[in-house]
């Protein structure tokens, strides 16, 4: 049982990381029609700046903001300048945002050194509850926590809010929010905005989760969150946590038990869901 | 000989191959032949992603796993087996097979669907063939790699360098025909507009398949014969690195056109060979690939069609504009 909740524990917090990684690649993707490859560098930005401005600073909040923060200024530059002057074609997106991630991975290296960095949890977060003989890592309830957070403000966002209505039928059919007088383009860099922060948010989360960062990371997770884009259908938002649940705990629990397959059987969900259905597990939009 | 005279491309390119056949026997340098040997490999493997992204439209994250299957297969004969010839025609029988095999389940799976799938397919199936690298020790000695010998027919330098430069003619030869042929032609038709091609016809899946196997089995042989260049192999034939460098190759040198493919390899290997060199006068120079990527995210948001197709448009306007003028002499 014990083993069973860390287990578990562990491949939540694991799956809320991606969600954060995976939730603005499927909105971006909803809306834009663009599959941002630079993703996983606006991950590891966040890691990098969130965990340098906690480094200087002493307060991993502040860490935190300041993380969210380079995720939007990111977010912003990448809409405007490398986004938008190619709107429209695919493969010039794709290249383009694959070039970006080269860019913003190499970056890092220059900045920050290419070895890895180590990273602690602040004190208050450091250690463990016992409850009736289970061990519980103060952190991962933390990282959980904050991943339900997240999701439940961008869904109040989505639902409850004009903005969140826009995005929705931008979703649907851009032409026609676009036909009605809404300036799409705002929109889009609204999202993208969202989507890098959330990110960049889940790139500091990490930090002090695995110990490391390395500039290769963004990469490592981009794939992960791919997958979980694919299974949770793309553009769909509730989809995609309930995916990146699904890849954290089977990730988690493979690595126990035959640790050499973990990864193997991520793909092979992606690869039956491709085949099966190719507009993800959730919801009926492809 | 009336196949070599198809155009000033075609003879240029033939000229440059002759030179360089000559160079051995004239000039004698051991680290620009190594050099050489490395862009003709290089080569390969780019017209290989040229043929599915400038000919058929498709953006390939994965292209590093047809290589890296090349290279293991070569190590692995080479290193459990004596290194005989007739080993080294089973390695590429397997590297042949297998290439194949993935490029077709890959292709099935995906190519029916948006471009963005393949792209994620191919660059997370590339990552599980990374891992699965790292893990199997007992084959793959894991990150470390392992050296092993080749047949004696590809131990001399300069014969080795002969051998690559008759490939690469060969495989441009080749993808010469392929691309003007029938089916070439559907292929560039599904990059034009697929809908059209599927409206006229053509089962499209099947053609995209098509390139995309010969594209797997063409990188699967780039990498044999790097691994058999260096005689060793390690984890590193399966990272992301290469398919970068694959793109970069494509994209700078431009899409579409073999020859950009060709002139990218040439100018990206020269370009890593002089950078690693600066790097003792500045640290900045270890990270030489952050200027490509730079002149990557460039080219393709201004120059899109890269050096060659950017140079093809140029003399097209030029000629169209010569016409003009001569009709307007004519007609004044």
């Amino acid at each position: 049982m014990d083993l069973f909740l860390n287990l578990a524990l562990n491949g939540l917090a694991t799956g809320m990381l991606i969600f954060l990684l995976a939730a603005g690649l499927t909105l971006i993707f909803g809306l834009m029609d663009v599959l941002n490859f630079a993703h996983g560098g606006l991950f590891a930005w966040g890691a990098y700046s969130g965990l340098w401005i906690y480094g200087k600073t002493g307060s991993f909040l502040i860490g935190i903001a300041g993380a969210i923060l380079t995720g939007f200024l990111l977010g912003i530059i990448t809409e405007k300048w490398i986004i938008k002057p190619v709107y429209g074609n695919h493969v010039q997106q794709i290249l383009i945002t694959l070039g970006l991630m080269l860019v913003l991975s190499e970056m890092l290296k220059v900045i920050w050194g290419p070895n890895q960095i180590t990273a602690t949890p602040p004190d208050y977060l450091k250690g463990s509850w016992e409850l009736g003989g289970v061990i519980i890592i103060k952190y991962r309830v933390f990282i959980i926590l904050a991943g339900l957070l997240i999701y439940t403000c961008v869904q109040f966002l989505l639902k409850k809010t004009k903005i969140g209505l826009v995005v929705r039928a931008g979703v649907m059919n851009k032409e026609m929010v676009q036909a009605l007088g809404i300036n799409i383009q705002k929109v889009f860099m609204f999202v993208f905005m969202i989507g890098a922060g959330m990110a960049a948010l889940g790139g500091v989360l990490l930090g002090p989760y695995s110990g490391v960062i390395h500039a290769g990371m963004g990469m490592e997770f981009a794939i992960l969150a791919f997958i979980v884009v694919v299974i949770g259908g793309m553009g769909n938002f509730s989809g995609s946590i309930l995916a990146a649940i699904l890849v954290g705990l089977s990730g988690s629990f493979m690595a126990y038990y035959v640790p050499d397959l973990s990864l193997a059987v991520n793909m092979l969900l992606m690869a039956v869901v491709l085949i099966i259905r190719p507009q993800g597990l959730f919801g009926a939009k492809g | 000989m009336k196949w070599l005279r198809t155009n000033k491309g075609t003879t240029l390119f033939w000229i440059v191959a002759a030179f360089l056949f000559l160079l051995p026997f004239v000039y004698e340098s051991r680290n620009l032949m190594i050099l050489l040997t490395q862009i003709f490999i290089f080569s390969v493997f780019a017209m290989s992603y040229d043929l599915l992204l400038g000919f058929t439209g498709i953006v390939s994250f994965g292209h590093a796993m047809f290589f890296g299957i090349g290279a293991y297969s070569i190590g692995i004969f080479m290193k459990r087996f004596e290194p005989t010839m007739l080993n080294f025609l089973l390695a590429l029988l397997a590297t042949l097979a297998l290439t194949a095999l993935v490029s077709f389940l890959v292709g099935l799976l995906t190519l029916r669907l948006k471009s963005h799938f393949y792209a994620m397919l191919t660059l997370s199936l590339s990552g599980l063939f990374l891992v699965a690298a790292e893990k199997w020790r007992s084959l793959t000695h894991g990150n470390d790699g392992f050296t092993f010998r080749v047949p004696e027919q590809f131990i001399d330098r300069t014969d080795y360098y002969l051998i690559c430069l008759l490939i690469i003619a060969a495989v441009f030869m080749m993808l010469k025909r392929f691309t003007n042929s029938p089916l070439g032609r559907v292929l560039q038709a599904i990059r034009e507009n697929e809908q059209r091609t599927e409206s006229l016809g053509f089962h499209v899946l099947h053609y995209k398949i098509a390139a995309s196997i010969v594209s797997g089995v063409l990188a699967g042989i780039a990498g044999i014969l790097y691994a058999m260049s260096l005689r060793f192999v390690n984890t590193s034939v399966f990272s992301m690195d290469i398919t970068l460098d694959a793109l970069l190759m494509t994209i700078i040198g431009g899409v579409g056109t073999l020859y950009g493919a060709m002139i990218g390899a040439g100018l990206i290997e020269f370009a890593h060979d002089w950078l690693t060199g600066l790097a003792k006068e500045h640290w900045i120079f270890e990270r030489w690939i952050i200027f490509f990527g730079i002149i990557y995210i460039l080219v393709v948001m201004f120059f899109p069609k890269g050096i060659v197709g950017t140079l093809r448009t140029i003399t097209w306007k030029r000629k169209k504009q010569q016409a003009v003028k001569k009709k307007e002499k004519l007609a004044g």
